[in-house]
């Protein structure tokens, strides 16, 4: 069998050290991967074959951070036509390299088209409010501020890390108004507040948003003042996992980024937990904007089907954690 | 702790604190027969009261109550009166803190913010009572007083868990009750305390968790009998970094930082008092308990001021 290109797992290191970070870049990077892997192969011009190389080449980038969602969701997304039933290998071969030029395109182009579908929901003279920082959420804000139609722009801290300081300059640097509160004020100034627009992580099968801790309860306060809640995500952080009912892990984090490392020494009864997320129920959300458009969060699971139809049979098949691509293929 | 104070780490006083402070330095300055001295003492503070603490329904309540004194009975046995006025203040709140630990069972786990003398005296008490419970203690931006209170029970040896304020949600679920301490009540059984305090009730009613304040009555704010709102005062970025970090950030940066907000009597199970626990829709009836009217027949602090400084 083809060996697999240099580049190609220079690629996958990149993922696994982390030099390539964000959730769009692994996804764009691994699509990347799998194109070049496509064009550079040397082997059989026999479709069986060229699978068993690719499967191989999915499988490795797979195992680099295996629990990212964008990384498994882009390779299901260019292996869908690995697997498509044809006998000609040229033809196969062009499918393959369409779909991750596709794929890349669609990533590049989805953050201009999530600001300009959600821009359209931000009404005249609005006030957001928005938590931690989201790529997505920051252009739907400043996509709907060139249209005129925002005020003022609420940003929260967001501890412990203070991400919301980085969309705080991001949104002065696009001449937005915006000030900062810490996160216990984000009732207090709710009544001031329009509309709400955040990021996502990972959104799930029924349409949860899993997502920076806190965004739970800004969203909780929002619905309490029936303040509106948008959520901007690319489809490619549509969980396929959840589907098969599998969870969004959570991650704790180290305390030390909560509190100083002496402080903690001083207080043995203390315990600092640090979780990275939590999960905003979809009853809390009224529209997810995606690249492909606007939808309830109740139908994150067509997006799913339709997306990645095929990556979800496999998973029921074999589910996630067992799945290997070069199992499925067939001699 | 200067990693600490880049955080904006810098606890005020509590609401209680204060009012001790207050009634200790009146004491001082009434220590001679001047009681113009001291009345006009009690001005200044008001003055600043009013500008910094304007929601510590507290400490007018006990300028008011001093004023009102010397009003009735001139300068004679001004000192007892604000002694006794102090013990008792001191009895309600542990009293208040008494009855709050009655609701916490073996078992429980508690969730809090900010750093409260009620609440610690909460801890204290049911630490000495051997009730076995644990506290999840919010952070408590901006001032970051979660910790000073974690410290404490650190020291009492109680099992805590010190999270963000954006976690509470989060860890609702493990909770049995939320409790929380009061700068003022509003005669509606609105709560006005620690910014962030709504949030975490909020986050109590959505799970069916109860929520209760601790509260002396003498944190009945009686101004709203008559509409008056209570005022919440904010600071800025100086609350939430220090100089060094704001040099870092743009120059437009701009912050607002609320330190206090109000909890609607919806959200609210119970408030503890020294009378008991108290529905918060049952607020008037305490105060007409307490000041033999409904509503009570209340003189502005500035009247009371002119009347007994003469105009000035």
């Amino acid at each position: 069998m083809s060996t697999i290109p240099q580049e190609v797992l220079d690629i996958a290191e990149g993922i696994r050290s982390m030099r390539i970070r964000g959730a769009g870049k692994i996804a764009r990077s691994a699509a990347e991967a799998l194109r070049i892997a496509a064009e550079k192969y040397q082997g059989e011009r026999e479709p069986s074959v060229f699978r068993r190389y690719m499967a191989k080449v999915a499988d490795t980038l797979i195992e680099t951070r295996p629990t990212a969602v964008s990384l498994p969701n882009a390779v299901m997304y260019v292996m869908q036509a690995v697997f498509r039933q044809t006998s000609d290998f040229d033809e196969l071969r062009r499918g393959v390299v369409d779909a991750a030029n596709r794929f890349i395109e669609d990533s590049l182009n989805a953050v201009k088209r999530i600001a300009e579908f959600g821009s359209k929901r931000i009404r005249e003279n609005s006030v957001i409010l928005t938590h931690c920082h989201s790529t997505a959420a920051v252009s739907v804000i400043t996509e709907a501020y060139k249209q005129g139609r925002v005020v003022k722009v609420y940003s929260t801290e967001t501890r412990p890390f203070y991400q919301g300081r980085i969309t705080t300059r991001q949104l002065l640097e696009n001449g937005v108004p915006v000030v900062q509160i810490p996160d216990s004020a984000v009732r207090y100034i709710m009544h001031e507040v329009d509309q709400v627009v955040i990021g996502a992580d990972t959104i799930t099968s029924n349409g949860a948003v899993v997502n920076k801790v806190g965004t739970s309860q800004v969203a909780l306060a929002a619905h309490e003042a029936r303040v509106r809640v948008f959520v901007a995500a690319e489809t490619y952080k549509f969980s396929p996992m959840t589907v098969i009912g599998e969870l969004v892990p959570i991650e704790f984090r180290d305390p030390t980024e909560v509190v100083p490392r002496e402080w903690l020494e001083k207080h043995k009864n203390v315990r600092v937990l640090n979780p990275s997320f939590d999960v905003t129920p979809p009853e809390y959300v009224d529209a997810i904007i995606t690249e492909v458009g606007v939808i309830p969060p109740q139908a994150a699971i067509m997006v799913l089907t339709e997306r990645l139809g095929w990556a979800i049979d496999k998973i029921k098949q074999a589910g996630l954690t067992k799945l290997r691509f070069e199992d499925l293929v067939e001699d | 702790m200067s990693e600490l104070s880049k955080h904006g780490f810098a606890p005020r006083a509590t609401g209680s604190e204060l009012l001790m402070d207050l009634l200790n330095e009146s004491l001082k300055v009434a220590g001679g027969r001047d009681c113009r001295g001291l009345v006009r003492f009690l001005k200044e503070k008001y003055l600043l009261y009013a500008r910094e603490r304007p929601g510590s329904a507290g400490l007018f309540n006990t300028i008011r109550s001093i004023l009102n004194y010397i009003r009735e009975n001139g300068c004679t046995g001004v000192r007892e009166f604000v002694e006794g006025f102090r013990d008792r203040y001191d009895k309600a709140l542990w009293a208040a803190s008494e009855v709050m630990a009655k609701r916490v069972v073996d078992g429980d786990v508690v969730m809090t913010n900010s750093n409260s003398v009620a609440v610690r005296r909460l801890f204290e008490i049911l630490v000495r009572n051997k009730v076995k419970f644990s506290v999840y203690v919010l952070e408590s931006r901006p001032g970051m007083e979660g910790l000073v209170l974690a410290d404490y029970l650190d020291k009492l040896g109680v099992e805590t868990y010190l999270v963000v304020d954006s976690a509470a949600r989060f860890f609702m679920k493990n909770v049995d009750k939320v409790v929380s301490g009061a700068e003022a009540v509003a005669v509606n059984g609105a709560i006005v305390s620690k910014v962030g305090t709504s949030l975490m009730a909020l986050a109590a009613s959505e799970a069916r968790v109860r929520f209760f304040a601790i509260a002396p009555t003498l944190k009945i704010s009686l101004e709203t009998i008559y509409g008056e709102l209570v005022k919440l005062p904010e600071g800025d970025w100086r609350l939430l970094m220090d100089e060094e970090t704001r040099r870092a950030m743009p120059e437009k940066y701009t912050a607002r930082a609320p330190l206090y907000d109000v909890t609607p009597p919806n959200m609210v199970d119970g408030i503890a008092t020294e009378l008991g626990l108290y529905p918060p829709q049952s607020i008037p009836i305490l105060v007409k308990t307490i000041y033999g009217t409904y509503p009570p027949q209340l003189k502005p602090l500035d009247t009371l001021f002119a009347e007994l400084l003469g105009g000035g």
